[in-house]
């Protein structure tokens, strides 16, 4: 569960957060939505203590993140898998390389990365490209990839931050289904995206944020 | 995914077991880094080396001149150079009166054509005799006090020479190896001192490989904070980098000292045994090659760590 209580966030001179409360409880599937500028990003910087917040406190299944410090920011963060838009791929390593990073990390055997790893990329369509550079890959596909690192070591969060920015309907409907199905299996899924059109015709709890305001998909 | 999210709350192994894993990991990563790399890699061996073969071989001649002087230490004995026109006979007399004494176990008289062919010998310069028209030498007496003589007993023995009728001069033999002490210990001092220098300046080249291994791989530590490593972890790999840049600049070091050795060791046997000596030159030996690359591994650790541990707390995650 997360738990948002009272949360500001303040950038030298601008509020990015102001006030927010929300609570999202464990295998929800939430989009956040705005404006350009609303602050969506600033709310899951925030979740991913790549930010600290000004005021308010954020909470994570009882956990007062703003206690969590120095090497435990590295065991927390794995709990969570993370799409960004940008994708934040490694254009020295192979898809397969790619994918394996977070379960090195997690120090699983080479033989379980082997498997989990073919796992994963088969989930998001990209079996038979374990050996690829990622550079030579498609805007879907490298999204697709950071999906699939994103999910590999299982996590109980997934995070996306406008993870269809660039990407054609069909693509952007194609990840949007892929994230259901982590949901499906008991992931908690935050999906950052303004695209109102695409979110809207999914049946998903839609929380709205204005000029930093929760406007809108407080309640439960 | 078919089974339900298990999170990583359930650990995937003992993290003993990984973080060894990891260690190995690192460790056989950046040797092959390092290898991928022939030519930065060893010239940072090299410059490493030469730092550290520098003060190592000063160290060893150190070492062997002072092995070999150790030899010489013999007990304490006056040369009493007599007046220019003292004649034997009185040079005879005059020993005598020196012989009485009690704290003088005996003496030896050097005539002065003796000492002029000594002197030739010993310097090579036989032709000397032979052109030299008047000898410039005093006849000399060689004085042993007796061993149960120490420090104030010989200046006092000192002093009664000196004013015996005819000696114009008492030298004291062990003076010389009070300024070999002497030189000695500025050696040791200067060795000291450059092989500090030196080793600031292998840790400067160190610090600035890793800082330099570290940039080239930005976005992978941005990346891998991102997902979940701590600074330990992304930290690891360029530890072992320093480790290995430590250990290959220690052993370059320590062939080239070998190879120094070599090239020296025939014409100083030669020399040591010009004087008699049965000593033979000793170079590094097996200890000082392990000496040479496990202080170039310390520098390497240290420099990575003081690089690594700086810069990694600034390659936040943005
Ligand atoms: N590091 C920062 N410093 C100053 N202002 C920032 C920073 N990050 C974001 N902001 C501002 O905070 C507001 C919210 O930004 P963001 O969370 O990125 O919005 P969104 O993701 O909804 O487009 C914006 O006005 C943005 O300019
Ligand atoms: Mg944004």
């Amino acid at each position: 569960m997360i738990e948002f209580n009272r949360v500001s966030k303040r950038y030298v001179d601008h509020d990015a957060l102001r006030d927010v409360s929300l609570t999202i409880p464990t295998g929800e599937m939430v989009f956040l939505t705005g404006h350009s500028g609303a602050g969506k990003t600033t709310f899951l910087r925030l979740l991913m203590l790549l930010e600290r917040a000004s005021m308010g406190s954020l909470r994570v299944d009882g956990r007062d993140t703003a206690r969590i410090k120095g090497r435990n920011i590295g065991r927390y963060r794995s709990e969570f898998g993370i799409v960004f838009q940008d994708h934040q791929l490694l254009y020295d390593r192979s898809v397969l390389e790619n994918v394996a990073l977070p379960l090195e990390i997690a120090g699983f055997r080479p033989r379980d990365i082997q498997r989990r790893t073919r796992a994963a990329l088969d989930k998001v369509g990209l079996l038979g490209r374990e050996r690829a550079n990622p550079a030579v890959l498609s805007g879907g596909e490298q999204q697709r990839l950071g999906i699939a690192r994103a999910v590999v070591a299982r996590p109980r969060f997934l995070i996306a931050d406008e993870p269809t920015g660039n990407l054609d309907p069909q693509l952007s409907a194609e990840i949007m289904g892929l994230f259901e199905a982590f949901n499906r299996v008991g992931v908690t899924v935050i999906v950052a995206s303004h695209d109102l059109a695409l979110i809207s015709r999914l049946r998903h709890r839609i929380v709205t944020l204005k000029a930093g305001r929760l406007v809108a998909g407080a309640g439960l | 995914m078919n089974k339900p999210a298990a999170g990583l709350g359930i650990a995937p192994r003992a993290s003993v077991v990984s973080w060894v894993h990891h260690h190995r990991q690192a460790a056989s990563n950046s040797l092959l880094r390092a290898f991928r790399l022939p030519v930065a890699t060893g010239l940072t061996w090299l410059v490493v080396g030469i730092a550290l073969a520098l003060p190592a071989s000063l160290l060893v001649i150190l070492q062997n001149i002072e092995a070999v002087t150790g030899d010489m230490r013999s007990p304490a004995r006056f040369s009493v150079l007599l007046e220019a026109d003292t004649s034997l006979n009185a040079a005879q007399t005059i020993l005598k009166r020196i012989e009485s004494r009690v704290d003088v176990r005996d003496v030896t008289l050097i005539p002065q054509d003796q000492a002029l062919a000594r002197f030739a010998a010993d310097t090579g310069l036989v032709g000397l005799l032979d052109s030299i028209p008047d000898n410039p030498l005093p006849h000399t007496l060689l004085v042993n006090p007796l061993a149960s003589v120490e420090s104030e007993g010989l200046s006092e023995l000192a002093k009664g020479l000196k004013v015996v009728r005819g000696v114009d001069q008492v030298v004291f033999d062990t003076l010389w190896q009070a300024r070999l002490a002497g030189v000695l210990q500025a050696g040791r001092r200067l060795v000291m001192g450059i092989g500090l220098l030196m080793m600031v300046g292998a840790v400067l080249i160190l610090a600035n490989t890793i800082r330099l291994a570290i940039e080239a791989r930005r976005d992978e530590i941005v990346v891998i904070k991102l997902i979940g490593a701590n600074d330990a972890y992304a930290r690891r790999p360029f530890l072992y980098t320093g480790l290995w840049s430590g250990f290959g600049g220690g052993l370059l070091g320590a062939i080239m000292v070998g190879v120094f050795f070599i090239y020296l060791s025939e014409p100083v046997n030669q020399l040591l045994q010009l004087y008699d000596s049965d000593r033979r030159f000793t170079g590094l030996g097996i200890m000082g090659v392990l000496n040479m690359m496990f202080l170039g591994g310390a520098l390497g650790l240290l420099s990575a760590w003081h690089a690594a541990t700086t810069q990694l707390r600034e390659l936040e995650p943005r």
